[in-house]
Order: C-alpha cells, then sequence, then structure tokens
C-alpha cells in the first residue's frame, strides 16, 4: 500500500499533529489533537474547516454533456441555472446507487461532479460505456489540478466575508453557488455541505492557491476538522453514506435509492431525462414510496425498507450491522451509529443560544421495515444485548440559522398553565390585561412597525356597532342589468355603505372598478390569482383548469410578501416550470449596490426570455418606487401580454403624486391591504382600470366571483363601515399627511444615519421613498435587538436582508413612520428617537422612560375629523354599546 | 501524533497486555486503561460497565469502551468480583482521556487471587512492550 494518496494539505495536517488514517486510498486527517468531539462542536457553534480534497472531481462539458449528465445522473440537469448545484445519484438500472454526488453549475457550459472518494475510480469507469453513446462530451477528472475545502458553521459567511477581495458570497439559499476572487486566486463557492449546517460553503481552488486559503481560513478562525467529525456531523444531519446508507445492504443487494429520504429531491422523472438508466425501476419505487407516505403498504415489496433516524433509549451505543427487532422479529438493521456529541442550549424560542455545556447522546440511521411508523419502539441488539431504541424524524434542525439545533427525542417545550379561574374572574383579568395592554401600546410605545396604523376613535367606533353582526352576502345579476342582488333582508344600510366605500377607493385609486370584500390584502391577491385561472380557461370549462404559466415577482428573500410567493398565496395557482419542476417563478433582479431597488434592464432581459403572464410589483421591504411605467412601456414595445398587478399593501396610503400613481404608470391591478399607511380597519381591497366594454373586462367579472363566493361569504361588515370613514380621512387629509410621511422617513433614515447606523436603501434620494426605513445591524443580530428595543418601548421588527440565511438569522430591522406620523411625530422626534435607538443598539442603555417621554405629547390621533359639530351623535352611538 | 516516549506510564500500577492497569488498594484492585490506549481510542464517548457484584476471571471481558469510530473492549487484569464501578464515566466518559489513572478509572475489584497482580506488567516492561509497537 505505498501509493496512498495525498491531499495538497497532507503536511498542514501533519504538523497540526494529526492522526492520518488510510481512507479511500488516500492518507487523510481523521482527528486533530483536540479531538473529535471538539471539533464537531467546533463547527455546530464557529466553523469547521475540512480537507475534502480526497473526493472525486470531474467536469463534464462539451455539447453532449446535458443530455449525458440526464442519462446518467439521477437528477434533472436542465433544471440547474447558472449560480445552482444539486444533489444527486449515480444510480444503476436496478435503481439502486452506484454513487451519490454532487452537480455544480457554475458557469455556462461546464458542469463540476464532485463524487466519493472511495467509488472515484467506479464512477469513472461507470460512465465510459455511456459516452460511446453521447458524442461531444467532454469529460475530465480534476481531482488533482482542483482542491476543495469544506468550511461549515455559524461563522463560516463572516469568515469567508473577511478574506473575501471581488465578487461576493453565493445568494443566500442551499445550494446557490458562486465565483469569487480570495487569497489572490479564483474560487468557486458553492453553499453545499454534509454537516447539516445551515451556513455552510464548499470551496473549489485550483492545487496551486489552496495552502494559502486554507492558511488564511485557519487565521480567521476556521476550526480544522478530521474526517471523525465528518462522519458524527453528518449521521448527526441524517445525511446518507455511501456504504452505509447507499450502495449495497448487508446481504449484498443493492438499496433501493427511494430508500434514502433525500433521494426525493435527487430523482427527477422529467421527460425532459428521457429514458435513462433505472427510470423504470426508480418509477416502481416511487409508486411504493407514495403509498407508504400514507400508510398503504400495498406495494411495499418494491421498498421494503427505508433508511429511519434512530435514538437510542435504554444506555448503548448502536454500531452498523447491529440487529434491529420489533418485538421479537428482526425488521432491519443499523447502517450507521455512534456517540456524538451536541451543545447544550437555553433560553427558549427564537432567543436560544448554546451554552458552554455539552452533551453525547447515542444515535444512529437504520435501514428498517417500511412499515415502522415514527415513535415506534424498537430494539438494537448490541453485543449480544437488546437495548431499547426509537424511531425518530431527525436529529437536528437546520430550519433557524445560524445555529444547527439538536432535537432530542422526549424533548418537549414546557407547557403553559391553564387557567383554573372561574369566568367571571377570567373575564375580569381579561378586561385588565387589555387594558394594560392598550395603555401601552397606545400610549407608552412608539410603534415603528410599517404594516400597523391606529385606527381614529370615528372609525374605531364605526366597526364595532350595528352592522358589525350582520351577513350580506352579494353579487351582480345579468338578468337584472347587473343590479347587485342581496339574499338576506335589513341589508339596505350596509350595501349603501359598501357602494360609498368603492366611490372612496376609485377616487384615492384612480380607477374604474374595485372589489372590496376581500377581507385581508393576501386574500385580495388570492383572489386576483384565482380570478386570473379562472379567466384563462375561460373557454374551456371541462379540461382541468391550467394554472398562471409563470409569474414574474419579487424574492422573499430580497423583500418580497408572502402573498405573492409560491409558498404562500401564488401557491395552488402557479404551474411548474416544466424545465426546471418548481414552480415558474421569475425574481426581479436587483441593484448590486442596492439589493432593495430593482435593476431595470436585467429585468427586462429576464421578462423577454420568460414571458410571464403576471409581473407583481410590491414587496414588504418596500423603500423605492417600481418601475411600473418603464416595464409596461416594455411590454407594450415587445407585444408581450402579461398582466402588471402592483401589490400596494405596505404603501396603500402613499399612493398619489408623492409616492407613485401605479395606475397612472400602466399596472392593471392594484392590490393592497388598507391598514398599513392606509387609514383603515384590517381589511384587503382590488382595484382596476378595465372597462366594461372590453374584451379583458371578463377578467374583472372573473376577480368579483372570486371574491364571492370565490373567497368570503359574509365580509366582516364591522370593518368595512369603519373603513369608509378611513377613506372619507384618507381623501381628505392625504396632501398633508403624505408627505409628511414620506419627509418623516428620510430625516428618520438620515438620522441613524448620522448615529452611525448603517442604512439600507439609496443615499440619493435619501435611503427611502416610502414610510420604511431598514437599518443593518449586523448577521443574525435582528431578532435580539429587536427584542431589546421592544422593552425599551420601542416596538419594531426584526428583518432578514438580502444576504440573510432566514428569518433567525435576520440582520437588520425594519422600521416604519407611518403610525407615528399620524399621532403627529414630526422631523425633531424621529431624529431625537434615532439617538435612543442607537443607544439601545450601540451602548445597550436602557432608554425605557426617555421613549415614554417622547411618546406622550403624541396620544392624540391626528388627520382625522374632530370636533363639537360630533360630539352628541358619538355619544350616542357610544350609548348604545 | 505522539510518539511512544509522550505516554504517561505511571510506576504505581501494573499493566496488562490489552492495555487496562490495576492500582492496589489495600485488599482491593482498581482498574482502568493506560495513556497509551485512551490516545489510540481517540475521544472517548461512552463506557459500557458490568454491574456491581458480577465477577470475572482473569482477561474476560467485563465492559467496552467506545470512541465515535469504534467500539473496543475491555479484559479484566485480574480475575474477581466488580466492589464499585465509576459512575462519573455515565455523564463524563472524557474523563478516561483527560485523567486515565485517576478520575477515568474504571471499576474497583475484589482479586480472587491476589497473586495474579504478580503476573502483570512493571511500567518498565510496559514500556519496552510499546516501543515494540512503535
Amino acid at each position: 500500500m505505498n501509493k496512498l494518496g495525498r491531499t495538497v494539505f497532507y503536511d498542514r495536517h501533519v504538523a497540526l499533529g494529526a492522526r492520518i488514517v488510510e481512507f479511500a486510498g488516500w492518507e487523510m486527517p481523521v482527528s486533530y489533537p483536540t479531538g473529535t468531539v471538539a471539533e464537531h462542536l467546533a463547527t455546530r457553534r464557529t466553523a469547521g474547516l475540512f480537507d475534502i480534497s480526497h473526493m472525486g472531481r470531474m467536469l463534464v462539458g462539451g455539447s453532449g454533456a446535458i443530455a449525458f449528465l440526464q442519462h446518467v445522473l439521477s437528477n434533472n440537469a436542465l433544471a440547474l441555472e447558472v449560480g445552482e448545484a444539486q444533489y444527486t445519484l449515480i444510480p444503476n438500472s436496478n435503481g439502486g446507487a452506484v454513487d451519490d454526488a454532487y452537480l455544480y453549475r457554475f458557469v455556462e457550459d461546464q458542469y463540476l461532479l464532485v463524487v466519493n472518494a472511495a467509488n472515484h475510480q467506479k464512477d469513472w469507469e461507470h460512465f465510459q460505456p455511456f459516452l460511446s453513446d453521447f458524442p461531444n462530451v467532454d469529460l475530465r477528472d480534476r481531482t488533482k489540478e482542483l482542491a476543495m475545502l469544506a468550511l461549515q458553521g455559524p461563522m463560516s459567511r463572516e469568515m469567508l466575508l473577511k478574506i473575501i477581495q471581488s465578487g461576493r458570497l453565493p445568494e443566500p439559499l442551499h445550494n446557490a453557488t458562486s465565483i469569487a476572487r480570495m487569497c489572490d486566486a479564483q474560487v468557486m463557492i458553492g453553499r453545499t455541505g454534509y454537516t447539516g449546517e445551515p451556513i455552510r460553503f464548499e470551496l473549489f481552488i485550483g492545487r496551486e492557491h489552496a495552502l494559502r486559503l486554507w492558511d488564511k481560513l485557519v487565521e480567521v478562525g476556521a476550526t480544522p476538522c478530521g474526517l471523525g467529525a465528518r462522519d458524527t456531523l453528518r449521521l448527526e444531519a441524517a445525511l446518507p453514506l455511501y456504504g452505509h446508507e447507499l450502495g449495497r445492504d448487508i446481504e449484498g443487494k443493492d438499496i433501493p435509492a427511494f430508500a434514502v429520504p433525500l433521494s426525493k429531491f435527487a430523482v427527477s422523472f422529467s421527460p425532459l431525462k428521457g429514458e435513462y438508466v433505472a427510470r423504470a425501476a426508480l418509477t416502481r419505487q416511487q409508486a411504493a414510496f407514495k403509498k407508504i407516505v400514507f400508510g398503504d403498504y400495498s406495494l411495499i415489496s418494491d421498498l421494503p425498507r427505508m433508511i429511519r433516524p434512530i435514538a437510542m433509549v435504554g444506555r448503548g451505543v448502536a454500531r452498523a450491522g447491529d440487529k434491529m427487532f420489533k418485538d421479537d422479529a428482526c425488521v432491519g438493521y443499523v447502517t450507521s451509529g455512534t456517540t456524538t456529541p451536541m451543545w447544550v442550549f437555553e433560553g427558549e424560542g427564537l432567543a436560544s443560544r448554546p451554552t458552554d455545556q455539552h452533551k453525547l447522546r447515542s444515535i444512529g440511521l437504520a435501514l428498517i421495515d417500511s412499515d415502522i411508523e415514527e415513535d415506534e419502539k424498537l430494539a438494537v441488539e448490541v453485543r449480544g444485548k437488546r437495548i431499547e431504541a426509537v424511531v425518530v424524524p431527525y436529529h437536528i434542525s437546520s430550519e433557524t440559522p445560524p445555529y444547527a439545533r439538536p432535537i432530542v427525542y422526549g424533548c418537549k417545550l414546557a407547557q403553559k398553565k391553564s387557567s383554573n379561574e372561574e369566568g367571571p374572574r377570567k373575564a375580569y383579568r381579561l378586561l385588565e390585561t387589555a387594558l394594560q395592554n392598550t395603555i401601552w401600546r397606545q400610549q407608552e410605545c412608539i410603534n415603528l412597525i410599517p404594516s400597523e396604523m391606529t385606527l381614529s376613535p370615528m372609525a374605531r367606533l364605526l366597526s364595532v356597532i350595528d352592522p358589525a353582526f350582520r351577513y350580506a352576502e352579494h353579487k351582480k345579476v345579468k338578468a337584472f342589468y347587473d343590479a347587485e342582488i342581496f339574499y338576506y333582508q335589513g341589508t339596505d344600510f350596509i350595501a349603501e355603505v359598501e357602494r360609498l366605500l368603492e366611490e372612496e377607493i376609485k377616487k384615492f385609486l384612480g380607477c374604474k372598478e374595485v372589489e372590496m370584500r376581500p377581507i385581508s390584502g393576501q386574500m385580495a391577491n388570492m383572489a386576483l390569482f384565482s380570478a386570473l385561472v379562472d379567466y384563462f380557461n375561460l373557454p374551456d370549462r371541462k379540461r382541468e383548469q391550467r394554472r398562471i404559466a409563470r409569474v414574474m415577482n419579487h424574492y422573499l428573500g430580497k423583500g418580497g410578501h408572502l402573498s405573492a410567493q409560491p409558498l404562500g398565496a401564488l401557491r395552488d395557482y402557479l404551474a411548474r416550470d416544466p424545465n426546471t419542476e418548481r414552480p415558474a417563478v421569475v425574481n426581479f433582479p436587483v441593484l448590486e449596490d442596492n439589493r432593495y431597488q430593482i435593476d431595470l434592464p436585467a429585468t427586462l432581459e429576464l421578462i423577454d426570455r420568460f414571458r410571464p403572464e403576471l409581473i407583481i410589483f410590491g414587496k414588504s421591504v418596500f423603500l423605492h418606487k417600481e418601475p411600473v411605467a418603464e416595464v409596461r412601456r416594455f411590454l407594450e414595445d415587445r407585444k408581450i401580454n402579461a398582466f402588471i398587478l402592483y401589490d400596494a399593501a405596505h404603501v396603500f396610503g402613499l399612493i398619489g403624486p408623492q409616492f407613485q400613481d401605479p395606475f397612472a404608470e400602466g399596472a392593471d391591478f392594484v392590490t393592497g391591504s388598507t391598514h398599513k399607511t392606509f387609514f383603515g380597519t384590517q381589511r384587503g381591497v382590488i382595484g382596476s382600470l378595465f372597462l366594461e366594454h372590453e374584451k379583458r373586462y371578463e377578467l374583472w367579472e372573473a376577480v368579483r366571483r372570486r371574491a364571492f363566493p370565490g373567497s368570503v361569504s359574509n365580509h366582516h361588515l364591522g370593518t368595512l363601515l369603519g373603513l369608509l370613514m378611513a377613506s372619507y380621512e384618507m381623501n381628505h387629509f392625504k396632501d398633508q399627511y403624505q408627505p409628511r410621511v414620506i419627509a418623516n422617513a428620510k430625516t428618520f433614515a438620515r438620522a441613524l444615519k448620522d448615529c452611525g447606523l448603517q442604512v439600507a436603501g439609496d443615499p440619493a434620494v435619501g435611503f427611502t421613498e416610502t414610510h420604511q426605513v431598514v437599518v443593518h445591524v449586523g448577521h443574525g443580530r435582528g431578532p435580539e435587538i429587536a427584542r431589546r428595543l421592544e422593552t425599551n418601548n420601542i416596538i419594531c421588527n426584526y428583518q432578514a436582508t438580502p444576504d440573510d440565511e432566514g428569518f433567525s438569522a435576520a440582520g437588520a430591522l425594519r422600521l416604519g413612520v407611518a403610525e407615528m406620523t399620524r399621532f403627529g411625530m414630526a422631523e425633531t422626534q424621529f431624529r431625537q428617537l434615532a439617538g435612543l435607538i442607537q443607544e439601545v443598539i450601540r451602548n445597550g442603555s436602557d432608554v425605557s422612560d426617555q421613549v415614554k417621554a417622547l411618546r406622550k405629547p403624541f396620544c392624540e390621533l391626528q388627520f382625522c375629523f374632530r370636533g363639537d359639530e360630533y360630539a352628541d351623535v358619538l355619544k350616542r352611538l357610544r350609548n348604545l354599546l | 501524533m505522539k510518539k511512544m516516549s509522550e505516554f504517561r506510564l505511571p510506576d504505581d500500577v501494573r499493566y496488562s497486555e490489552d492495555h487496562e492497569w490495576a492500582r492496589l488498594e489495600g485488599d482491593a484492585i482498581r482498574v482502568g486503561i493506560s495513556d497509551y490506549a485512551q490516545d489510540q481510542l481517540g475521544d472517548i464517548t461512552f463506557v459500557g460497565m458490568p454491574n456491581v457484584g458480577d465477577a470475572f476471571s482473569q482477561k474476560q471481558e467485563f465492559g467496552t469502551v467506545e470512541s465515535t469510530k469504534a467500539v473496543s473492549e475491555l479484559f479484566m487484569p485480574i480475575g474477581g468480583k466488580v466492589l464499585e464501578v465509576n459512575e462519573a464515566l455515565e455523564e463524563s466518559p472524557g474523563l478516561v482521556n483527560e485523567d486515565p489513572y485517576g478520575r477515568g478509572w474504571l471499576i474497583l475489584v475484589k482479586p480472587d487471587n491476589p497473586d495474579e497482580f504478580n503476573s502483570l506488567m512493571t511500567k518498565g516492561d510496559y514500556a519496552k512492550r510499546l516501543k515494540g509497537a512503535e
């Protein structure tokens, strides 16, 4: 065995005192002197650095590359855009795995396939016979020339940001890739890994530059980790290892690919893949899998056993090969098992943090009968003794970056005590606590949640009197020349209220039609999406409805709102892209130097390429005007048939010359919520410019149908009445209110900036053109700082920036000035407030009393009707409560 | 990796072929694993212990010591009955790595035949044996 390979980092491992072992023909570090446990814990706490240059790396290029990859890999290579990577299997014709692999697309015309070290030669040979069927494939081994490191863990992003010279890190999405410059060399970066860490990178760099990168990463604090920690980390993350969970089972038979839960994402049945290796076998496995998921075991013979995480209940360590029993029947065996360390976390929810304590637990993965369910108690035969174990869903959760958090079997949240009090006592307590909360929120706090607005006293009173308790369903009936027909009696008053409200909102928006029945902004969007599907399917009512073929929107992570996302309101109305097998959205590209603003030229290019049927402007982090007019012009020039929706939710109350006039600029629809910058009760609205004689008016009729009966039957008449008053207030006061809001926001942004805080947005326009201000407070610090501000009576929300991996890693605060502006706060007060916020963020000071004092003179709502002429009628109304 | 000369080999204990140590404490024998053994195993994450009262003969397996990577059997350096087990190892098996001759002890045994103790290696013999393994 004198032909063992050494990676370019070998001397570094030896110098660090690593224990070197032979692994898959390589001399690799299994651990460094601090040991596997410390390395595992360092990865979960800060960041681990792994030499993974022993893995096989192959470049696939040439005009036949995609066809070849589609044939020999299980995933859909065509779905891979530049800047993405995907997990895939190299299947055999039995539906087992020759290997599992990662396919990267860093550049347009070349794919990089990373395979297991132990299978490198086998994979290479497996590919050779197929090459003759696929001409023009350039398959090259690049294992030697290209070194590979993994940097995994909560601090890994910060470490890379310290050393990056140019370019940027991949977008904060699993499997995103990018190319950047570090240590004077080009580094290809993937947000991939084998540890379960939510913040993770794998780095490819030319061999000749690789040592510089290693040294630099160690210098900025990465902990070198050996194969030992790599194995315990991947086991804790329940990731499969070839030779254990994939490949052959204990009897030498192929483990079906679908036995591994991750295969769901690694196997594609897209017609674009043709008759690829294993399609037939994988199709059978998937059919069985689909039934097993719902507890139907009629096809279990095609997928008799599956890989499941297990946790030991009794004292003992399960090891690979140990048999598993249910009662006295052998139901499978352990494929991987050991004791793994975990940090002990303290605190609850978002505030939970790792302590300095760690614990050990005995966990594993097992290939067991597919009819065994979660939480079932089994036994593992460890060295002749049966020890109790349980099937668990997972061992860690990666859904709240920056940390991968241990999920321990049997650990539950402490339940809050339920009250034993009698009804009358509970009623009194409720009144008391509601009183305290209202005093706090209305008189002592400074509320900067941009989605919120306090109702005027009149609008409030109207919201709770009759007809708050009534029903008034209605629809237009053609037989009566489109008269609105109500189904119940006693509705004349509210019918007139709704008509008047429509008039006010039409006047406000400058449009021809409005639909006021949706009771939230999200519902307004859903009614509109549903109407589009209804409209597209008008010509054929017998077939399954087709969905919206493609939507352009703001990505959630870049300030988009759930009400326009596939994971939110769009889900059931949006088609899947036949190429990518993913929801057919294309996101607005944003400017490099201001990721809160649309990149217009790049957007127009994408519109031309993807031809969306619906373009949705508007977002929840809304700092700048949207380029509605420019996009409308482009659609007309190119004769592209797309509807433009302007979701004004946040800026509904700012619509007009002070900010933006979407209908005048070319929007087909405006939706919104009536209670953010607008003065209203919490409801939704849809507006349109379509005219009755136009062909497309049929779409508006569909909107009406999808509002009622599609979305609501009763539509909360109390808030409808309150909203009418709020609309009177808005139309009367908007010329004073709107410029004050925007001026306050700009002043606030400037003051925060002057305090030394990092304010987002374009400085050339004063950072913001709306009521919102976004302040960056440091990666992952948003939740803690927002909480700290709350204890200081300043209410805002933590906000993930476009660079953050999720809400729990949020590095910003979103602040809105609308409500406090309406309470009369002006630029002087916002300057003072900026100073107080800076005190809390920078110095951790207690400014709760100063905040209360700042709020005190501003407890009476402005921009609403007041005066003696209303006193008598208000009193009579109040007496009716 | 450590050199042989770097291992701690106290002379108040005797050593077995299987890298256990035994220390005479009055009528009883305390048992653990050598510094060399713990180093070879790496981070110890689990110790499988016998019950108090169990009896074993010399060289019989009495438990396991496990690292993240592997399981190793523990063999009695001397036959006898288990008087005590080191319960601290249940929570903190890493003590075997940190302090193999002290807080990382495994069991206390009442020997059946105290003469067996004399069959074990002295520090010098054990050091020679480790050199041979180098």
